[in-house]
């Protein structure tokens, strides 16, 4: 207790043990269950691919610099060459990261773009208080797509975040939810009784697909009352001020503080999905050795003192995720073997290949956490020498959600961790 | 002798009159060579079918008798079965079928299913008697419906989840904010915006400095990913009638080539007005400044928007905006060598970047003369009322409703959104709900929650959720056919008076409501769900051997060529064989590209063309089924020919066996997919059904991914279109030529496509055309796949005595036992 204790510490000094949001509402059944969560790390431009992806494949890789980070995870990291979306070059086309569809072509796909995120949160979401958490500092990167091909605004800023995911409601606004919760109960209450009566009318072939909405409706009034209690208990709490105070404000302390409030948000089950972008609007320059615009270093002409600086970038991400992944790492899952970074799927990458070329083919991808059975640096191209369709990465992460989809947009297969291929 | 001959004739005519005795031994004798043992050929074994039909293998008999029939069984090289053994073995089938099919008791009536967004939307908007659920997108945050062989109305596929039902009351909620009002009435303005207060974005959200191109004329739209919006009317501040008055003109239409800009010369400008979820287009000339005046409803916060519509200015580079700045480098070299120099000498070495490269778009933006609209001015005038509260509030509640007339006030609601008679005793617990909530949200507010609750009923949410007055049912199911919403009174009325009991009746009808455009929904949903539509980019063509395919939006044009087609042999009572091969289709000038046609006028209608080389026309030739059944490199006949027999010939091959290992087609090396699926031929395990299925796909070898003609295959090693990377042009291809030939196990053979559609024109074909559409209209408008053998059979035929006549075939179809869902023919 007190080891656990005094890690709760570094959560922005945190004194009292956090409360699981969803195992205080007696009446989540499914929280009983360990959760499965899912932290996505993007960002548009792709990266160095010399400095991203290992020289060598299989287990025994050196890791190159953009990665030397992560060297701690070295046994529990999957990081997959050769996989796209099968995108020509160019820019914009990084939007389908997460779904492998592009908005204009999405209405040949019914749940259109929806990024992988919003799939699972679709799922996870009944469970927590928040469905998803997304946030990008400054400018959407535009990650995150709803199944009606609408991108999802991140929060742009650390205050933001911070009011929408530990903020208590005013009275007032708590009241204005607590009427609309109250005045849909009414409604349900109104069609169960006149319902009763359809049922009854019903033939008995008829009555299956009656109870899809029978099933419906109880659990949609078991949701309000859940949401009705989440309205009236308090937020867990969390402290930013120590991330603001003293010196400068860098990307560096704004950056911690949006990975900390995501793993605290997954600490207490505020959420059980969350996407981090990084938008090339930052000024990088806070990072040591950068004096150039993250686009501008992308478009380098292989001068070696600007790849170094978009090494630099590339890696000032992936440190940032390694120090959120340690966090997890150090937190037992509750009620479960494992830390929670293990019950964690985690994806960093980009829709992008690299910006140097503009090329959308060979994406840097890696997978760590989740409980998969980590491969390493794998060659995930087929016999004949073609590049994996990301998405059939996509499908496994999503049946790792128990959802079982035969098919994900542009998947030949799923991928399997055990053999690095599809 | 006499008596002899007598008895001989008797013994025939018994022979012929029951040949059940005799025919079980046809099939033992014919059959049972190939179909039978531990491996029997094409996973059928003749002993499945025991001695007589049952639920269990009925499906093999149907499948058994189609196969017959087509002269495909037993197969033309192996066959020993006279004229007269063929037509008994015909007659046995089709007897023991329909005799199975009499003795069962099989569900006639459609289950339940969910409503798909689009009848939710529609019958929401009916039952509500308003034009449009709102221009705030109310309906955004729906799921999207999960398809079934390209069908949005299967009920087993329509699921229906907490997470349903939740986002519809927010939805119901969002559309009723724009129909029912309390409070003030809202007082008009005026906003006009000039040059100066209009103003562009970049939709693609990179551009942060101000771009907009403004003079004292007007502000002008340059790439087609600007939206231009008006400053001082950003949303509109009010639910509420708007008059919109927009000025605007072309500059510069004819400047470049047609081929440069990829805007045909024939078409007009089009500026796109966007109301939220709703476009209004204007066509714009050279010239005069025009006036555009439109009158909307607008929902509160709906965002004003305009910008420059159409599937060009993206042929240069990656299709990106900015890279077609160097059609002005490249026209001006030619058309101004003096401006073109000044530039070269005098701006380029000054520019910021790209100072090496005089052709750079960079360069050339400030020269651009591309056709783009000219917005002078747009006046917003309004919210304007006809009456407090708005007409739409008055027609549904009344101008002051009190909830003491709850129950009188939201029984037509709810009948229209139920799509029945209602009783008083089923309301009773919505009016309790409207009572109970009056004194906190007051009497419109009440009245509002018990809308909701109507319209959260799955009275309301499913189609047939409960035994309903037959008449009732039957216009439901025909309004949902044809318009997918909810019934007006004129369809119910002239059902409950049994004025569309007939063949003649519904045929009339039909034609009427096709004639009123009231079935437009049906002729855009039906061919689009039926050809799967849904799927075409699915496997994208390559993008980069493609080019045009992707630059011009091609898929939308193959679309809409499917959609034209299929409206003119409904508005023309065309016979249904016709859809199938048919020597003309539908193209604009995009297509005529694609399919290398002369003499089509330069834009983007789709007109009449009809094919004199016997290798177009009708849905076999058309450019949306060779794409969507092909990858984004390579053709598979395979592809094509399991969619020609699922969705043209309604049959259903096997998948193959889960041990067989399928060979990639490896486009390296110099095989061509024919080379590759020689196994199919020399391995038993796959030659008894791919013998069977091969055949229906080679004949279309001719056509590339997109659709195009080809002689020959070209290894893919090198670019097939000369103006891809021009680094790459000089690698050396090999080219093949392509054989599309093949032989059906009937016999009957074919050298190419021309010869193919001719096969595809005998009668057993059509006949088997039309019984797949009328399989497909029945999944389609009773949300499950037909079973009833007998009973298609009956549809088919009478539709074979109108000719095939697509809407005679629809009517039938409509009239017959599996819509109505009665009992048998003829009775009730």
């Amino acid at each position: 207790m007190f080891d656990r204790r005094s890690i709760l510490q570094a959560f922005g000094g945190t004194l009292t043990l956090p409360m699981l949001e969803s195992t205080a509402s007696a009446a989540s059944p499914a929280s009983a269950t360990t959760p499965t969560r899912l932290l996505i790390v993007a960002n548009p431009f792709g990266a160095h691919p010399e400095h991203f992806f290992p020289a060598e494949f299989g287990t025994d890789f050196h890791f190159p610099k953009t990665l030397s980070s992560l060297e701690w995870l070295r046994d529990r990291i999957s990081i997959l060459s050769h996989t796209d979306h099968n995108m020509k070059s160019g820019h914009g086309r990084e939007i389908a990261f997460l779904s492998g569809v592009l908005p204009e072509t999405s209405a040949a796909f019914p749940e259109k773009n929806m990024s992988i995120d919003q799939i699972v949160a679709r799922h996870t979401g009944t469970h927590t208080r928040f469905a998803s958490v997304n946030a990008c500092l400054e400018r959407s990167i535009r990650l995150s797509w709803n199944a009606n091909g609408v991108d999802i605004k991140p929060f742009t800023g650390a205050q933001r975040m911070y009011d929408h995911l530990f903020l208590n409601l005013t009275a007032q606004q708590r009241q204005q939810r607590r009427q609309l919760l109250q005045q849909n109960r009414s409604i349900l209450d109104a069609v169960r009784e006149q319902f009763s009566g359809v049922r009854k009318r019903a033939s008995k072939n008829d009555q299956a697909r009656l109870d899809l909405y029978a099933n419906s409706l109880r659990d949609l009034e078991q949701n309000l009352v859940d949401r009705q209690q989440w309205v009236d208990r308090d937020k867990p709490k969390f402290d930013l001020s120590g991330y603001f105070t003293g010196s400068d404000i860098t990307i560096d302390n704004r950056y911690n503080a949006v990975f900390d409030m995501v793993a605290y948000a997954f600490q207490t089950d505020l959420t059980r999905v969350a996407t981090i972008g990084f938008s090339p609007e930052l000024s990088y320059t806070d990072v040591m050795g950068v004096t150039r615009g993250y686009h501008a270093c992308t478009h380098n002409g292989k001068k070696e003192d600007t790849v170094a600086e978009l090494v630099a970038i590339e890696s000032f991400q992936i440190a940032q995720l390694s120090r959120c992944l340690k966090k997890l790492d150090e937190i037992p899952e509750p009620r479960a073997d494992g830390s929670m970074l293990d019950h964690t799927v985690v994806l960093f990458g980009s829709g992008m290949g690299y910006g140097g070329t503009h090329s959308n083919r060979n994406l840097p991808v890696l997978v760590a956490g989740g409980g998969f059975n980590h491969c390493g640096h794998v060659d995930t191209r087929d016999a004949g020498g073609d590049n994996m369709p990301l998405c059939n990465l996509f499908l496994t992460l999503l049946r790792r959600f128990g959802l079982e989809y035969d098919q994900f947009n542009q998947s030949s297969g799923s991928f399997d961790f055990a053999t690095g291929k599809a | 002798m006499i008596r002899f001959i007598s008895w001989l004739v008797l013994c025939i005519a018994a022979s012929i009159a029951t040949p059940c005795s005799a025919d079980p031994l046809l099939i033992k004798q014919h059959c049972s060579k190939c179909h039978t043992g531990p491996e029997p050929k094409g996973d059928f074994s003749f002993h499945d079918l025991r001695r007589s039909a049952d639920a269990e293998n009925v499906d093999l008999w149907v499948s058994s008798l189609e196969r017959v029939e087509a002269g495909e069984m037993p197969p033309a090289k192996h066959n020993r079965m006279t004229a007269e053994e063929k037509a008994a073995l015909n007659a046995f089938l089709r007897k023991q079928i329909t005799r199975y099919e009499q003795q069962s008791q099989r569900p006639n009536q459609s289950p339940p299913r969910r409503l798909n967004n689009r009848e939710f939307e529609n019958s929401l908007r009916d039952a509500l008697l308003i034009e449009h659920v709102g221009t705030h997108d109310p309906l955004a945050n729906l799921l999207g419906d999960t398809l079934h062989d390209g069908f949005d109305t299967h009920g087993e596929t329509l699921g229906m989840s907490e997470f349903h039902l939740d986002q519809y009351i927010t939805a119901v909620r969002r559309v009723l904010d724009n129909v029912i009002f309390s409070g003030n009435r809202p007082t008009p303005n005026r906003y006009h915006n000039g040059p100066k207060r209009l103003q562009a974005v970049d939709t693609s959200n990179r551009a942060r400095a101000d771009r907009t191109s403004r003079s004292d004329d007007g502000v002008e739209i340059h790439g087609t990913r600007q939206r231009i919006y008006c400053k001082n009317f950003v949303n509109a501040p009010h639910s509420g009638n708007y008059r919109i008055t927009v000025r605007a003109k072309t500059l510069d239409r004819h400047v470049y080539s047609q081929d440069q800009t990829g805007i045909h010369d024939e078409d007009p400008l089009t500026l796109r007005m966007h109301l939220g979820n709703r476009n209004i287009d204007f066509n714009l000339q050279e010239g005069d400044l025009q006036e555009f005046k439109s009158d909307v409803w607008l929902a509160e916060g709906t965002p004003l928007e305009f910008s420059h519509h159409t599937d060009g200015l993206r042929m240069i580079g990656n299709g990106n905006f900015k890279f077609q700045y160097r059609i002005a480098h490249d026209y001006l070299k030619e058309a101004d060598p003096q401006l073109y120099q000044r530039v070269v000498t005098e701006e380029v070495p000054k520019a910021a970047t790209r100072r090496d490269k005089p052709s750079h778009w960079v360069h050339w933006v400030p020269y651009w003369q591309g056709p783009r609209p000219l917005i002078a001015s747009v006046t917003i005038e309004g919210p304007l009322y006809d009456s407090w509260p708005p007409q739409r509030h008055v027609a549904l509640l009344g101008a002051d409703p009190d909830v003491k007339d709850a129950a009188k006030l939201l029984a037509p609601i709810a009948e229209r959104a139920w799509r029945r008679g209602v009783t008083e005793a089923e309301l009773a617990p919505i009016v309790a709900l409207v009572q109970s909530q009056q004194q906190s949200l007051g009497d419109v507010g009440a009245l509002k929650e018990g809308i909701v609750a109507v319209l959260a009923s799955p009275s309301f949410l499913m189609l047939h959720p409960e035994q309903s007055d037959r008449h009732d049912r039957f216009a439901t199911k025909l309004s949902y056919l044809l318009g997918s919403t909810t019934p007006d009174r004129t369809l119910i009325d002239k059902t409950r008076n049994g004025r569309l009991d007939s063949f003649d009746a519904v045929l009339e009808e039909l034609q009427r409501r096709i004639e009123t455009r009231q079935a437009d929904e049906f002729l855009r949903e039906f061919p689009y769900a039926w050809l799967q539509l849904d799927r075409i980019n699915f496997m994208a063509p390559d993008v980069d051997r493609y080019p045009l395919y992707e630059k011009k939006a091609i898929s939308e044009d193959m679309v809409r060529e499917v959609l034209t087609f299929f409206r003119h042999a409904v508005d023309h009572n065309r016979p249904l064989p016709e859809l199938l091969t048919a020597d003309y289709s539908f193209v604009n000038a995009d297509l005529a590209k694609v399919y290398e046609l002369e003499n089509v006028p330069s834009d983007s209608v789709h007109r009449k063309y009809v094919f004199d080389d016997g290798r177009r026309g009708g849905f076999l030739g058309m450019g949306a089924f060779l794409t969507l059944t092909a990858d984004t490199l390579n053709t598979s006949p395979i592809h094509r020919a399991i969619y020609v027999m699922e969705n043209f010939m309604g049959i259903h091959p096997a998948p193959p066996p889960a041990d067989v290992e399928i060979k990639e087609p490896d486009i390296r090396s110099a095989t061509t997919i024919r080379e590759v699926l020689q196994a199919h031929q020399s391995d038993a395990t796959c030659a008894a059904c791919h013998q069977n299925i091969d055949p229906f796909g080679y004949a279309f070898e001719n056509f590339d991914p997109i659709g195009a003609w080809r002689d020959e295959y070209i290894d893919v090693s090198g670019p097939a279109d000369p103006s891809g990377p021009s680094g790459k042009r000089n690698q050396s291809f090999s080219t093949i030529p392509i054989d599309a030939s093949a032989t059906f196990l009937s016999g009957a053979e074919y050298q190419d496509i021309t010869e193919f559609r001719e096969l595809m024109n005998s009668d057993v074909n059509q006949k088997r055309f039309v019984r797949c559409f009328v399989t497909k209209l029945l999944t389609y408008a009773n949300g499950i796949e037909p079973e009833n053998f007998t009973e298609i059979e009956a549809i088919v035929r009478q539709s074979a005595d109108h000719d095939y006549r697509i809407v005679d075939t629809i009517a039938a179809v409509v009239d017959s036992p599996l819509f109505r869902e009665t009992n048998a023919r003829g009775s009730d």
